[in-house]
């Protein structure tokens, strides 16, 4: 009797077990048929939990963002938005930018559910977009809360997926105090830039603060003075469209010199242990007051004010990046970034569209600019977030602004990871431009016939 | 046949019993190895749903590949350095801590705590003291440092420093175990036939070490040609490539690139290398052990 019991419990937990293996592989081949029919964007369970939204039970949307530095502050932007949505939770999950899109593509194809996501307007958007991952929003009541050039410029192929939200100026902050004692004005042109960080270097300071350890900062620098090169002096405005096709080289465009030449002067002008030292240690040394210019986007402004509230009250400046010698064409970089997307798998469309709802109102707005100390496209938001931003305000008032990603967007080829690590042998005499430039080239027809 | 049926009842409890053991190592070992083979010979992207077969394309391509081979000469430099440095450091450090030490213990404590922590934990701190500590605290003696990680020539040395000080805890206390093994009667009767310490080591206890010599052999090498963690935390693989071991390679190929099908390739090429090694390591100091 006993062993027949021991027996029955034994095929008991066999069967179990069993059942657990087939139960796994049976939700595995349900993933592929979950991401094959994303963008078919009709599955039954989708329309049924679609329909209880309206029905006002409490449902969980899951929100997931590249702007990990300011957890906090957008976990507050969400405690608001609960607050005013009591039906719906919003768990954030902040990822850092430089494993974002990995995880975010991994998560995708997995057939993962993701809400609502951050993503940069161009060719990350037009990726996932190809793939049916993106819920379409053209057409969204609330995408009228934005300028319509704004809307248009975010548009893949005519159609909008992404709502955008955050917009940054890209340019250099320099030490106030150090360019008056020295007698330096604020540079308009690239040999200006440079014949003032000489002086600086002169002085005995730091002229350059680069945190080139982590690679956005590399890639974020690089990825504005190339394209921006490219376009504007050059005067190749197609070459990362034809980058795509295979129809152009890097040897064919003179500006990829020009900006190996300005990255070797950077890295000589620089911090010492350039590559040693990561964002936070470049924001470190510039927040002490003894470097003369950082190039960077808004984000280290709460930082410096914690670190360094004299610098930020009062000698804090900032100027649009010089990367040519010609005045005119040097204006304020103003790019897109962490635009909202909601996936097109969600089971729960209708919170989603409210929280992107919220964002785009202006309250949503003025929330993020206070918060996130960035500006905002929603219409009529605030721009005071820093006295260093109203050096800038020339520029917005002027239009005078430009957006060098766009030049970017229309390649799908990630030439970055490549280029930075070129640049890096080529700052330690590894490499000679002629042969990174043909490396390059070399790479691009390896990987991407 | 009464015998056979009588056998396999008997056997059949020890086989129920491995059975959950075999679901598992089918499910999350056999079955994508198998699927990773399948992947190894297409175009597959690593996001989209459809793909073409390629045949033996990949792997021509990966012989063709200069990076494949910059990135397999990394592997195995920071794999021989450490596998040596590491056994010979725990090595002297078990020799010590076995042998009459005040406060022995303690010093086991604070060897091995390194190895409680997480390798990317351990890739945090050191990254920060490389970069701001040590130069901080060399700054008062007037010397000027910079992180080992910022530079193409010493980044390699700069991990494998890490790994060193993170790895050096478990062979150590492998080799504790083993030397507390030997009997003490034999290195007695050594002595008194008139041999000194340096000869007593040489010919009594490391050949009856060779056990632990072998297994510990075979843990940080197989371990430090898989390393990804430590290179992916600390410096990605830069600067300038010099740390591109082949997992951040595979990596940086199959998500970064976009190429699935070739990266899985690269991985197939790289566990048969890693079979290879294994089976050559293991009969090399197989070979060496001594009964006693």
């Amino acid at each position: 009797m006993k062993k027949l019991m021991s027996l029955g419990l034994c095929i008991a937990l066999f069967s179990f077990l069993l059942a657990a293996c087939g139960s796994n592989n049976g939700s595995s081949s349900g993933n592929s048929a979950g991401s094959a029919n994303a963008s078919g964007n009709t599955n039954a369970s989708g329309n049924a939990s679609a329909s209880e939204d309206t029905s006002g039970k409490p449902v969980t949307i899951k929100f997931m963002h590249f702007k990990s530095d300011f957890t906090d502050q957008i976990n507050q932007i969400v405690e608001q938005f609960e607050k005013e949505n009591p039906n719906i939770k919003v768990e954030v999950q902040p990822v850092k930018y430089d494993d974002y899109y990995t995880l975010l593509k991994t998560k995708l194809a997995g057939g993962d559910i993701i809400d609502v996501f951050t993503l940069n307007a161009g060719f990350n958007t037009q990726l996932f977009a190809d793939g049916g991952y993106l819920m379409d929003l053209t057409g969204q009541p609330f995408l009228n809360n934005f300028d319509e050039n704004v809307v248009k410029g975010q548009a893949t192929d005519g159609k909008n997926y992404i709502m955008p939200l955050n917009a940054n100026p890209i340019a250099v902050f320099y030490n106030k105090k150090i360019f008056r004692d020295l007698g330096i004005e604020v540079p308009r042109t690239w040999d200006a830039m440079i014949a003032a960080a000489e002086k600086i270097k002169a002085a005995g300071k730091t002229p350059f603060a680069l945190g080139w350890k982590d690679g956005w900062t590399l890639t974020m620098w690089d990825t504005r003075d190339l394209p921006s090169n490219t376009a504007l002096v050059a005067g190749q405005p197609d070459f990362f469209d034809k980058i795509e096709t295979g129809q152009a080289k890097f040897a064919d465009n003179p500006a990829v010199k020009t900006t190996l030449d300005h990255a070797l002067k950077l890295f000589e002008l620089g911090n010492k242990d350039q590559l040693g030292v990561d964002y936070n240690g470049a924001v470190d040394l510039f927040a002490k007051g003894d470097v003369g210019m950082m190039y960077m986007g808004t984000w280290p402004l709460p930082d410096i004010e914690k670190k360094n509230p004299d610098l930020y009250n009062n000698d804090l400046g900032y100027f649009p990046y010089p990367f040519s010698n010609d005045e005119s064409l040097n204006k304020l970089d103003f790019n897109a970034d962490a635009s909202l997307a909601i996936g097109s798998n969600t089971k729960h469309k209708e919170a989603a569209l409210k929280f992107l709802e919220f964002m785009s109102s202006k309250e949503g707005g003025d929330a993020w600019v206070q918060n996130i100390k960035s500006l905002s496209y929603v219409k009529g938001t605030s721009t005071d977030i820093a006295p260093a931003l109203k050096d800038l305000q020339p520029y917005f008032d002027n239009a005078q602004t430009y957006d060098s990603q766009l030049f970017l967007a229309k390649t799908t080829i990630d030439w970055r990871a490549q280029f930075d690590q070129n640049l890096q042998n080529l700052f330690f005499k590894k490499t000679t431009e002629d042969k990174m430039i043909a490396d390059m080239d070399a790479w691009v027809s390896k990987n991407h016939k | 046949m009464e015998n056979l049926i009588r056998t396999a009842r008997n056997e059949m409890w020890y086989l129920l019993f491995m059975l959950p053991g075999i679901c598992l190592f089918v499910m999350a070992v056999i079955i994508p190895l198998i699927m990773g083979a399948r992947y190894s010979f297409t175009n597959w992207d690593g996001v989209s749903n459809s793909f073409g077969n390629v045949g033996f394309d990949n792997y021509v391509a990966a012989f063709h590949d200069p990076d494949f081979w910059g990135a397999l000469w990394h592997t195995f430099k920071y794999a021989l350095i450490l596998t040596v440095l590491v056994n010979v450091l725990s090595l002297l450090l078990a020799l010590v801590l076995d042998s009459f030490l005040p406060l022995r213990n303690l010093f086991r404590t604070i060897f091995f705590l390194p190895s409680v922590i997480s390798i990317v934990l351990a890739g945090f701190v050191w990254s920060y003291n490389y970069s701001t500590g040590i130069p901080n605290l060399l700054s008062h003696f007037g010397i000027d440092a910079s992180s080992p990680l910022g530079n193409p020539d010493t980044a390699l040395f700069g991990l494998i420093l890490i790994a060193l000080w993170q790895g050096v805890g478990s062979p150590m206390i492998i080799y504790i175990a083993g030397l507390q093994g030997i009997p003490g009667e034999l290195s007695e009767s050594a002595r008194i036939d008139g041999a000194g310490s340096w000869k007593t080591f040489l010919h009594v206890t490391l050949p009856l070490l060779a056990p632990s010599v072998t297994i510990n052999l075979l843990l940080v090498l197989t371990g430090s040609l898989k390393v990804f963690d430590l290179v992916f935390v600390t410096t990605g693989g830069g600067p300038g490539f010099a740390t591109d071991v082949m997992s951040t390679y595979i990596y940086r190929t199959s998500f970064s690139s976009f190429k699935g099908g070739y990266g899985m390739a690269l991985s197939m090429m790289f566990f048969l290398i890693l079979v290879i090694v294994t089976i050559v390591q293991m009969s090399i100091s197989r070979r060496r052990e001594v009964e006693m």
